[in-house]
């Protein structure tokens, strides 16, 4: 399989890129780690004429710590999120999920950015960055906004980004200290993406919990926060009941999928099932 | 009349030897027919139909031709013929390069008029489902009826009955090497490089189809990735590849896409029985009545064994394979027993719980017929039991505790694999002291290679490393059969065997009078000869070749059927854990005691083992071909939606390797055999539930347990 032909562009700058954006409008594709868009190119289920190649741009790498925050620029790659030690010492959940993601080659090429654009159902990132309550910062013709993650995802393969924008940064606020995370996935058996992937954060004060924020991805044809389950439990104690009786809404109210791998009814159970074990794990 | 001789007498049969072309493969020296390169070759593809059902009315060629560097472009179906499944190949292209290659399918244009077609099975069986061969009406092809006892006798006799309907999937081979071929010309002589089972039967076909004398053909396999049964032959496309070679006047390499791997060339077939069986209250299986069918495709599906391994004196058989719009079937791993075992393996334990009998003791009651098989598996039930922990079974199933229940369960297997006549082969010592081994087979990766150093270097005192074994190439005219129904060890060894005395009884004889003995008296090892009688008499293996001058001592052998044995019993358990809320099934461990006859290395052996256990827990937890019938088409023709186990999957197996004589037999396919139904009964075991579908994935187990809860 090899993909139709394209002209292509890397500029090394954030204009630039925009500058051509705009020139190609919908002829043209950002390309990142490429671990999403080269594959769908390969099958020819998209053959775009223009290739704007953003890895070069050095500004759109890495992470760091401005006041009480983690920016990620959204080339930042899954491994350097899994490996990164501020990462690890300030929003563990962002490490663990990046671990999950396919193998390291995967790891190693693919983006965040990329990864939240491409906006897959079955991603690891979007429960968690969901969960996280992040913000995304995209840069476009008129210049730069911010997007909250809860309205990124709109539908399968669908974001809130204009085809103009490219998204630059995403931004975290670092839990406190009575905040703890963990994203829990089961595996599809073939591919290794996530038949169902559930984020947590859990505050707690002392039994009881003070706030709890779910991301759930793999269930729906979008990631979605259950909220059901969120404001079930917000202020109760962190008893089993309490806590499995709040999981039971994880796909309250979702229009779960259906593919060769899973029905409906598996989905939304597996959602009820990882809600239950990650809140339990992060209440023991 | 050749013997192996005595177990203690061995020093080299029997022990764990790695395999001598393990370090090339691992360091990727080895080299496969996908790695072999001809000075300017091309690169071949196939244009597999992307319709279901079709009339071909037109193919048209020269668009493709007329891309820059492809070489050549054949139709592979003539206008008029119809195309009867996804994949089947309608034209071929050579090209300078792979990715021309590829822009040319896209180049290739063809009219077709579109018919109904039908993929499922059920549905390929009802009235109003179209027809796909003139001569099977309802797709069905006449049933094989057996028949043996008095059936109904038989049920009035039994004191319990279990009616049941179990089914599986169709498998695809997935072998890692694709079918490929390169093919190259020299004048009227062709040479292909082929990942073939059959080194001879490809060099065969491809004769016969140019037209051409035998020994104008050369094949060659040096290393393959894989056959399971579905490579005997050239096919469709390593006949393309010559006849694209031929066309375009240059070597050409073709290997099949992954995809088309998954469409055209072969699977297992599907299984559906629905059984009826009976027992005495005293646990003898007395009645037997089963009604199946099974799908492969276009063809095949009608052959899976039932009742399997157990002993019914009351039987009633009737098989019938359906045609539906798919690849066909071909011979794969063990056709026909793996599924037949696994719907036997299954009523075993729900009979033997309406007996309220251990399920065990059932099947030591109603064990094989033929005697010698009937011992060793008694033997196996013993030692399989003792290495899983029987006694920790769930006496009641499902009783477990807990997320995460866990159960152990049991299934068996039978396997003929004695070897047959039509090998040659040539032991060569030379005077400088090398030795060649010469034969037609080929090494699939189960290790005939080293079988074959093994087997010399023992006769001739030398080490295996010190045999330079010449496999996998027509060339020498030493024909060999293709490797299938694990017979290339029962084939192969008993004539590499007696071809080494031969040559060892000649080299005694340059050197006997010398010493002024007879050639009777003096034997080889430790690479010397010395003198029976008096052990500080030696001369060493170079010197005395040395002995030889200007001649070579070259012999053939003969088949010594005493050599070999078929007809192998093998048991298995399996212990698995169950993760009620989620339905996943993890094995957690797997015992494989297995009948081998006399095992020349153990290392491989064991590593056939392991292999169809692998094989068999895949088919037992994950694989499917799933086909959709809106579109004829196969769903999951990949990698990332058809799951085959990987390292991930894969428990602690203990393979146990029984030495029960001194004769060799062939393992490749029985150990795939008694695994999925000892996964099947091991989960029935964990949750109190039953699943009578393989693949036992996630969503039917918690189905079941569902069903089970409202119940
Ligand atoms: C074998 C394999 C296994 C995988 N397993 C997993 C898995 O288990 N879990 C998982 O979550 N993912 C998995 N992936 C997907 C992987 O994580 C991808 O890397 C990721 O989804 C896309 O990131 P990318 O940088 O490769 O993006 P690309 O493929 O380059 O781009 C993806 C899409 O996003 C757009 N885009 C990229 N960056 C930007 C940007 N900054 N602004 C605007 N648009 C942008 C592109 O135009 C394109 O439409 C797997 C991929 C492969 C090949």
């Amino acid at each position: 399989m090899i993909p139709g032909s394209f002209e292509y562009f890397a500029p090394t700058s954030l204009n630039e890129a925009l500058d051509l954006l705009k020139t190609h409008g919908d002829d043209a594709k950002v390309l990142a780690g490429g671990h999403s868009l080269i594959p769908t190119m390969k099958l020819r289920l998209a053959e775009p004429a223009v290739i704007i190649d953003i890895t070069r741009i050095g500004d759109l790498r890495g992470v760091s710590e401005p006041d009480g925050k983690l920016v990620i620029g959204a080339l930042t790659t899954h491994y350097e999120l899994e490996s990164s030690a501020l990462v690890q010492q300030k929003v563990p959940i962002l490490s663990q999920t990046a671990a999950a993601i396919g193998d390291v080659q995967v790891r190693n090429k693919g983006t965040i950015g990329g990864s939240l654009v491409h906006a897959d159902p079955a991603a690891d990132w979007p429960a968690t960055i969901l969960a996280l309550d992040a913000d995304l910062k995209v840069a476009g013709p008129d210049g730069e906004r911010v997007i909250k993650a809860t309205d990124f995802f709109q539908e399968l393969y669908t974001t809130a980004l204009e085809p103009e924008e490219i998204l630059t940064e995403i931004h975290v606020s670092i839990p406190a200290a009575n905040t703890k995370g963990v994203y829990l996935k089961q595996y599809q058996a073939a591919s290794g993406f996530a038949l169902t992937g559930v984020a947590v954060l859990l505050t707690r004060s002392g039994d009881t919990c003070q706030k709890v924020a779910v991301g759930v991805n793999g269930v729906a044809d979008v990631a979605y926060r259950a909220t059901g389950v969120e404001s079930e439990l917000a202020g109760k104690t962190l008893s089993a009941e309490n806590i499995a009786a709040a999981a039971e809404k994880a796909a309250d109210g979702v229009d779960a999928m259906e593919d060769i791998h899973a029905s409906p009814a598996y989905r939304a159970n597996l959602a009820k099932v990882y809600a239950q074990r990650a809140i339990a794990q992060l209440a023991s | 009349m050749a013997s192996w001789g005595e177990a203690r007498d061995s020093r080299l049969i029997g022990q764990r030897i790695p395999r001598l072309s393990g370090a090339d493969k691992v360091t990727g020296k080895a080299k496969y027919t996908f790695d072999v390169n001809q000075p300017g070759m091309l690169y071949g593809r196939i244009l597999g139909s992307p319709v279901t059902h079709a009339e071909i009315t037109a193919i048209n060629l020269s668009e493709a031709e007329a891309l820059p560097g492809v070489k050549a472009a054949i139709p592979l179906i003539e206008p008029g013929k119809r195309v009867r499944y996804q994949g089947q190949e309608i034209a071929a292209v050579a090209a300078e390069t792979d990715d021309i290659a590829k822009d040319a399918i896209r180049l290739i244009r063809f009219d077709y008029e579109e018919l109904p077609y039908v993929v499922d099975v059920e549905e390929a069986m009802t009235e109003d489902a179209p027809q796909l061969h003139e001569d099977r009406p309802g797709n069905q092809s006449k049933p094989g009826i057996d028949e043996r006892g008095d059936i109904e006798a038989g049920f009035a006799e039994a004191a319990k009955v279990v009616e049941a309907t179990y089914h599986a999937p169709v498998q695809t081979h997935v072998s890692l090497e694709t079918h490929g071929h390169v093919a190259a010309w020299d004048g009227d002589n062709l040479t292909v490089w082929a990942s073939t089972q059959a080194v001879f039967g490809t060099r065969r076909d491809l004769a016969q189809h140019f037209n051409l004398p035998e020994d104008k053909v050369r094949v060659i396999t040096e290393h393959m990735g894989g056959g399971f049964g579905s490579k005997f032959g050239p096919g469709v496309e390593g006949r393309a590849a010559a006849e694209l070679a031929r066309k375009a006047e240059a070597p050409v390499k073709l290997m099949v896409t992954r995809k088309d791997e998954h469409l055209v060339s072969g699977n297992r077939p599907s299984m559906t029985q629905h059984v009826r069986a009976g027992a005495t209250k005293d646990g003898r299986l007395i009645a037997y009545d089963l009604r199946g069918y099974g799908t492969g495709g276009i063809s095949g599906g009608a052959g899976f064994t039932g009742p399997y391994v157990y002993h019914v004196p009351n039987v009633r058989t009737e098989k019938f394979a359906v045609s539906i719009n798919a690849g066909n079937a071909r011979a794969m791993r063990a056709p026909g027993h793996p599924q037949g075992a696994f719907g036997m393996d299954s009523l075993m334990d729900e009979l033997a719980e309406q007996l309220g009998m251990d399920a065990l003791e059932f099947r030591r009651i109603n064990s094989d017929s033929q005697p010698r098989r009937n011992e060793i598996r008694q033997t196996e039930y013993t030692l399989g039991a003792r290495e899983i922990g029987w006694h920790r079974r769930n006496k009641v199933p499902g009783a477990g505790r807990g997320v995460k229940k866990r159960g152990i369960g049991m299934g068996c297997g039978q396997w003929g694999g004695g070897g047959g006549k039509g090998t040659q082969a040539r032991v060569t010592i030379h005077a400088d002291g090398t030795v060649e081994a010469v034969t037609g087979t080929q090494d699939l990766g189960t290790g005939i290679r080293t079988v074959i150093a093994i087997i010399v270097a023992e006769e001739l005192g030398l080490r295996p490393q010190d045999i330079t074994v010449k496999i996998g190439d027509s060339a020498p005219g030493l024909a060999s059969g293709g490797s299938g129904g694990s017979q290339t060890i029962g084939s192969v060894t008993p004539v590499i065997k007696t071809a080494a005395i031969a040559a060892k009884q000649k080299l005694f004889e340059h050197i006997a009078p010398q010493w002024g003995v007879e050639p009777e008296a003096l034997r080889a090892a430790s690479g010397k000869l010395y003198l029976a009688s008096d052990r500080t008499k030696t001369i060493s293996w170079k010197e005395a070749t040395g002995h030889l001058g200007m001649e070579t001592i070259s012999e053939g052998g003969y088949w010594d059927e005493e050599l070999r044995i078929g007809d192998v019993a093998g048991v298995q358990f399996a212990e698995v854990e169950v993760d009620t809320e989620t339905g996943v099934v993890k094995p957690i461990k797997i015992v494989a005691v297995q009948d081998c006859g006399m095992v020349v290395n153990r290392l491989t052996t064991e590593s056939q083992i392991n292999g169809g256990v692998i094989m068999g827990l895949s088919y037992a937890l994950l694989e499917d071909r799933v086909m959709d019938a809106q579109t004829g088409k196969m769903i999951n023709p990949n990698m990332s939606d058809y799951k085959v186990a990987g390292t991930m999957e894969i428990p602690e197996i203990k393979a146990i390797a029984l030495d029960t004589g001194r004769k060799v037999t062939g393992i490749g396919e029985p150990p795939t055999i008694p695994t999925a139904g000892a996964i099947a009964n091991a989960v029935y075991n964990a949750i109190g539930v039953r699943i009578r579908e393989l693949p036992i994935t996630p969503d039917k187990v918690l189905s079941a347990l569902a069903e089970k809860g409202k119940a």
